[in-house]
């Protein structure tokens, strides 16, 4: 209060003077920039206001630019039309008119004439017309007139052309022709001598009756052909006057109404006596205008005339003149006969038509189309390969002593025989480069590769032809080629070798790629008693030792171990993992076998020395010994290419598909591993199987009623492995399928290209034939059973898979009954929970498998993602992001949506867009959110907190998943966490149910 | 030690560069030996003539402390580095900043030009090494290596290779031509590397106060180089936390070098000590108190007998 009254006391005499500073500071700051300003380019020059600010128009009348140079507003521009509101207003809708557009200078300048349009700019002339109009009335007004009232001179409009008409004029043209190229249509031509053979007709009809007109037929067809021309001429433009009347009959009255044959021979004396003056225009008067019946434009008809139907029209003489026209041609072109005959029979008196014409049009039916025309047309295609076998053997061959190729070339030929020519033009342009393709364009091996192509079409077809079926006509397709096989001809050598057509970018890049692709062949078979890294337990060392064989007998690798029932997924990755890493041990012992002081011990070769995966990163410093230091690994390591331009050094990566990223941990190894074993499993046993036809079938069918599902997977199987190879051998540099490449595994550079070859023989070479054939959309049929026995071992693996998956599911509800009965033990009223958790068994069971046949859907992300996992350091890290990922996912669940349709599509979102969830992770989620709803739920949770609530939540979505693909489920430290998951387990069916 | 070669080790001070205010953290002769340059705590570059002694001309632009300097080879170019994660690209007469290369999430520890001025590489905290292309007009990196686990304390770079030494005990390799990543684990953390004359052999001074000799080929150890001490770990660290905790007894990198015949190594102690190490058997030739704190860098001339160091205590020393 004080303050308020303290204020008021304070008076103020006289005006505050302003600072100088203050208010001048933008002003000279403006004029300074003013001589600025015009230094600057045009465009970039503002204009401001005194004060030295932009003008602002407010964001809806152009802001800081509106008008030229954001002139509106200011001195120099417009002002902009304030907005007023027309809803009450209506009717004052201004009406703009040309001074709106005028500023005070421009209307100075006009000095006070108005505007006003000009005549001679009307193009059409038709203000013209009416401008003349008016002129004439007006002159009529003031001329006096004999004849008060509308007089005739009034219907009379003083023609005035336009400009146009004027310009056309002078440039020769007519009134009453047409403005186009007299003689480019070829269309009048075609009429006009269509023309000419009617009327010629129609003389011969005359000379039939013994007309007089035969008289002067030659007058009379150049005068027709004249009007015609005329007629022609005048086609677009309507002309009023062509019949001056020259008789002296009345208005309108006709003399020859029913005789106009009459007319024609009045009209052409008439034109003899003047000399073939043309330009009687009389069309009308001719044959053909008669038809039509109009006649004359006049003011009535006789009074003794009758009113014809066809004298309706009379007034609307010039518009019916041009409908005439356009009535006839198109009757004198196509059916003039037919018309004549129908319509104008009457008008003709004198003459009849002729039964039979020698002109006539001649008409052809229609072709018949057969009934089982398709309008499709069909290739010979693989669907009829049996079309295609040729029937001529070709002669025996001894296949060539090189058996890659022999191999080689035996599964190309059974697979063109199998998916036609068109694979093989294919291959062939595919390969132009490769030598060992040769024998498709006629190198080496070519005949042998004839020959088996021959053998395995005929297999292929089931058409067991004799060989010496030599009789056949001849209409099949003789080409040189059957000629000469025919003729014993023995095909030329072809001599140009592969004339080192690799170029130096080709080369590096079939090394490295087979260098991935193949591992190194070591002979381990006698491994020395001191060598064997589980004694203790000999099945697991029979199973090291059969690893060993599988493994590294060189080519690809297939790393497929025979299975032990016994263990699980789990165990065995482990296992697995174990082995690998004693061959490794064992492998370096061996290369330091040839200095033997050197060698090592192996200290750890046993069980313990391979712990668990989260430290295997950090197992540089193991406890129990001193490693010795300083240690040397290498790694593949990707230069970018900038980084190697700018080096002045030639990337050793280029042309290699994409960065292959250094395995973090065994991990990931293992985690490809199992999944190329997942397919391609039990191929062994498959094969020995391979006699049982009828049961293979039962195979395929059964496993296509296991269902879809499987399919993915054992197609992705099948698919996957020979990429690098055919990539290696095709060299081709289109990278777009370089996902499909996981195997990259760090090998030594040193190694050459016979591991290629070694493949070559491992590999069956049609097995990836095919897949190259699937690989790039090209059809490939079902095999026949009898023929190779490729189908059974996919069926086999189907089933292998499909049992794989049984297999799992019965483990893992062991597990979760172990679980539900330890978790008895340890909560004291788990007699509540155990019914449910029985319950929740059988919905378990089909959940499961339904995830399984999602995770296999979408299988190749997960692969991805694992492969392209960003910087995560080890594995320990990759799991935590895991974990992170599946504790987003518990989060981001509703309370409410714990129906499994609900969980379903959440996971569904999950597989696909995973990067994303890792991303959006919130910070702090700290327990799982489930439902309060349930008294039971609330049970659990609390259960659930007595864990660290973050790690277990995640850890059991983490296992939930792992288990589920059954190829995750290598990870070590998963086993560990068993224990924690049960309870969320349990947790889990409640939702469920 | 009576050798003939010891005797024209440069013992003898000849001048000191004083002008930095604050520790001197680098001193690097440039290619042909003739100038030299320093940075400090005080956040400048020094152009120092050495054998005259003159200050030829100061760059300031960085916002903390330098850590490392590298001069072009055609002596145009100047990069620094520093604890402002930001990798400056000076041009040598107007003494702008052409260019400021982003991308280190910490600080920078170490930074060379490559053979033909064309990249520059980094290596920092961040435990990544980054190569930056000094002819585009991008300041992101064109390539980063992420494969340590622990701060990258040093880099240098041979016609084709990036070579790193990591807190994490490992001297890394990077072959470019090969594609080829090589690791040598030392078992200690590195503290610098530096390169033999010969390009055959690194010198790695690690932190249990041991410069270890490496062949570069196979990646065996030759000799270790005993005596001074060189023990702090997490120095770089420490010198981190100095500037917020104002703790005053922080230490620092410490080079190591090898005299330009090959002859010798040359190493900084943290008290102050240079050590001179017969290449081959390793016994210490000679060691004379160079500077009264911890000696943080060492530059040996290319071609004479001519030794620059540098001290926590602010002082650029010349000896030949």
């Amino acid at each position: 209060m004080g303050a308020d009254s303290d204020e008021e006391d304070f008076v103020v005499y006289g005006t505050p003077i302003e600072r100088e500073e203050d208010t001048s500071a933008r002003k000279r700051r403006a004029i300074a920039e003013a001589g600025q300003l015009r230094a600057l380019p045009a465009w970039k020059q503002e204009v401001r206001d005194e004060e030295g600010r932009r003008r602002f128009h407010g964001a809806f009348t152009g802001g800081f630019s509106a008008g030229f140079y954001n002139s509106v507003g200011s001195k120099e521009g417009w002002t902009p039309q304030t907005f007023t509101s027309s809803r009450k207003n209506r009717a004052e809708l201004k009406k703009q008119s040309i001074y709106s557009f005028l500023d005070e200078e421009d209307i100075k300048d006009m000095g006070g004439n108005a505007l006003e349009t000009s005549q001679q700019y009307d193009t059409f002339g038709f203000t013209a017309a009416e401008y003349a109009r008016k002129q004439a009335s007006k002159e009529q007004k003031e001329r006096p007139s004999a004849i008060p009232g509308p007089i005739p001179d009034e219907l009379v409009i003083p023609t005035t052309n336009s400009i146009g008409v004027k310009l056309l004029m002078k440039m020769g043209w007519r009134q009453g022709r047409s403005i186009k190229d007299s003689h480019a249509d070829s269309l009048y031509e075609s009429r006009r001598n269509a023309r000419k053979a009617f009327l010629a007709l129609s003389d011969v009809k005359n000379d039939k009756d013994q007309d007089q007109i035969d008289s002067d037929k030659p007058s009379l067809d150049q005068s027709v052909v004249g009007s015609f021309d005329e007629m022609r001429a005048s086609g677009s433009t309507p002309v009023h006057v062509l019949h001056p009347k020259q008789d002296l009959h009345g208005l309108g009255y006709d003399p020859f109404k029913h005789a106009p044959e009459f007319r024609d021979r009045k009209r052409l004396q008439k034109s003899r006596e003047r000399d073939h003056k043309r330009n009687d225009v009389s069309g009308r008067g001719n044959l053909l205008i008669s038809n039509s019946g109009h006649y004359a434009p006049g003011f009535g008809i006789g009074a003794l005339e009758e009113l014809d139907v066809e004298d309706e029209d009379i007034y609307a003489s010039g518009f019916a003149y041009e409908q005439t026209e356009v009535d006839i041609e198109p009757s004198k072109t196509s059916d003039g006969n037919y018309k004549l005959d129908d319509r104008k029979r009457g008008i003709f008196l004198s003459f009849k038509i002729a039964s039979n014409s020698e002109y006539k049009l001649e008409r052809f039916p229609s072709p018949e189309i057969p009934v089982d025309f398709d309008g499709r047309h069909k290739f010979p295609t693989p669907a009829q390969p049996a079309e295609k076998v040729s029937d001529l053997a070709p002669p025996e061959v001894p296949p060539p002593e090189d058996s890659t190729l022999r191999l080689l070339i035996e599964g190309c030929a059974a697979m063109v025989a199998r998916c036609g020519k068109h694979i093989e033009d294919f291959y062939k342009e595919k390969s132009k480069t490769n030598p060992q393709f040769h024998f498709l364009s006629g190198g080496d091996g070519c005949s042998y590769y004839m020959r088996k192509l021959w053998e395995h079409q005929l297999r292929y077809t089931g058409q067991p032809r004799p060989v010496d079926l030599k009789s056949k006509p001849s209409s099949d397709k003789l080409t040189a080629e059957n000629r000469g096989r025919i003729l014993g001809e023995r095909p030329l050598d072809i001599s140009t070798k592969p004339q080192n057509s690799l170029s130096a970018k080709e080369a590096v890049q079939l090394q490295s790629n087979l260098i991935d692709t193949f591992v190194k062949p070591i002979t381990l078979d006698a491994l020395p008693e001191s060598e064997k890294p589980f004694r203790n337990d000999p099945a697991k060392q029979a199973r090291f030792e059969q690893f060993l064989k599988d493994k590294y007998q060189g080519g690809l690798r297939t790393a497929n171990v025979a299975p032990v029932s016994t263990m699980s997924e789990a165990d065995r990755a482990r296992e697995r993992l174990d082995f690998e890493a004693a061959a490794e041990a064992i492998e370096k012992g061996k290369e330091k076998d040839i200095k033997p002081s050197s060698v090592l011990p192996l200290p750890g070769l046993n069980d313990q020395r391979f712990i668990s995966a989260t430290q295997l990163e950090s197992s540089i410093v193991p406890q129990d010994e001193r490693p010795i230091y300083p240690r040397r690994e290498q790694f593949e390591w990707r230069p970018a290419p900038i980084l190697c331009k700018r080096f002045d050094i030639v990337d050793p990566f280029m042309g290699k598909p994409m960065p292959v990223q250094r395995p973090r941990s065994k991990i990931e190894n293992l985690i490809f591993m199992t999944e190329s074993t997942m397919g391609t499993k039990d191929k062994e046993e498959s094969s020995s199987r391979s006699s049982h036809d009828a049961s293979s079938v039962a195979g395929i069918t059964e496993a296509e009623a296991q269902g879809t599902t499987n399919d993915p997977d054992v197609k992705l199987s099948s698919v996957q492995r020979p990429v690098d190879l055919y990539k290696a051998i095709f060299s081709d540099d289109s990278d777009d399928d370089t996902d499909e490449i996981v195997n990259h595994q760090p090998v030594d550079p040193v190694k050459t290209s016979e591991g290629a070859n070694m493949a070559l023989n491992r590999l069956a070479a049609e097995d990836f034939l095919e897949s190259l054939g699937k690989e790039f959309g090209l059809e490939v049929p079902p095999e026949r059973p009898n023929v190779l026995f490729r189908s059974e071992t996919l069926s086999v693996a189907v089933a292998s898979v499909s049992s794989q998956n049984e297999k799992v599911a019965t483990t893992y509800m062991e597990v979760k009954e172990n679980q539900s009965s330890r978790g008895m033990v340890e909560v004291g009223n788990a007699n509540e929970d155990a019914p449910l958790a029985n319950t929740g068994k059988l919905d378990l069971k089909y959940e499961k498998r339904e995830r399984i046949t999602e995770e296999n859907s979408s299988r190749p992300l997960h692969q991805q993602n694992q492969n392209h996992s960003p910087d995560s350091d080890s594995s320990s890290e990759r799991h935590r992001s895991r974990k992170r990922r599946s504790h987003h996912r518990t989060r981001s669940r509703t309370p409410e949506s714990d129906s499994s349709t609900e969980r379903r599509s959440s996971r569904r979102r999950k597989s696909h867009s995973r990067h994303r969830r890792a991303r959006s992770r919130t910070p702090d989620a700290d327990s799982p959110s489930d439902t309060q709803h349930e008294e039971r739920k609330r049970k659990e949770k609390r259960r659930n907190r007595a864990y660290t609530p973050d790690a277990d939540s995640s850890g059991h979505e983490y296992k939930e998943r792992n288990k589920s693909s059954s190829r995750r489920s290598s990870d070590k430290d998963r086993s560990r966490k068993h224990s924690r998951h049960h309870k969320h387990r349990r947790k889990d069916h409640a939702e469920y149910s | 030690m009576s050798s003939a070669a010891a005797q024209h080790l440069p013992r003898k001070e000849s001048r000191e560069l004083l002008g930095h205010e604050g520790a001197v953290l680098a001193v690097r002769f440039n290619r042909d030996g003739n100038y030299c340059l320093s940075c400090g705590k005080d956040r400048t570059l020094r152009l120092w003539n050495p054998h005259t002694g003159a200050l030829v001309k100061t760059y300031k632009s960085h916002a903390r402390e330098v850590r490392d300097v590298h001069s072009s080879s055609d002596n145009a170019k100047l990069v620094s580095c520093g604890a402002d994660r930001q990798i400056f690209y000076w041009d040598v007469s107007t003494g702008r900043v052409i260019r400021k290369f982003r991308g280190h999430n910490s600080e920078v520890n170490s930074v060379k030009f490559n053979e033909y001025n064309a990249v520059v590489v980094s290596a920092g905290y961040d435990r990544t090494v980054r190569a930056f292309d000094c002819r585009s007009q991008s300041s992101d990196p064109i390539q980063t290596i992420d494969t340590f686990q622990d701060s990258v304390m040093s880099v240098i770079l041979t016609k084709t290779e990036i070579i790193a030494g990591s807190v994490d005990g490992t001297v890394r390799t990077f072959d470019i031509r090969m594609g080829r990543e090589t690791v040598d684990n030392l078992g200690h953390p590195v503290n610098c590397i530096s390169l033999s004359n010969d390009s055959n052999c690194l010198l790695a001074n690690c932190l249990d106060s041991t410069v270890r000799l490496l062949d570069k080929t196979t990646g065996e150890m030759l000799q270790e180089y005993k005596g001074h001490a060189c023990k702090v770990s997490l120095n770089i660290i420490l010198v981190f936390f100095e500037d917020v905790l104002g703790v005053a007894n922080a230490s620092f990198k410490m080079d190591c070098c090898l005299t330009n015949d090959d002859a010798y190594v040359v190493g900084g102690s943290e008290n102050g000590y240079i050590f001179f190490w017969e290449l081959v058997d390793a016994p210490v030739v000679a060691s004379f108190r160079a500077h009264s704190s911890v000696v943080t860098s060492i530059s040996y001339h290319p071609t004479k007998a001519c030794m620059l160091t540098s001290s926590v205590d602010g002082s650029v020393r010349v000896w030949n």
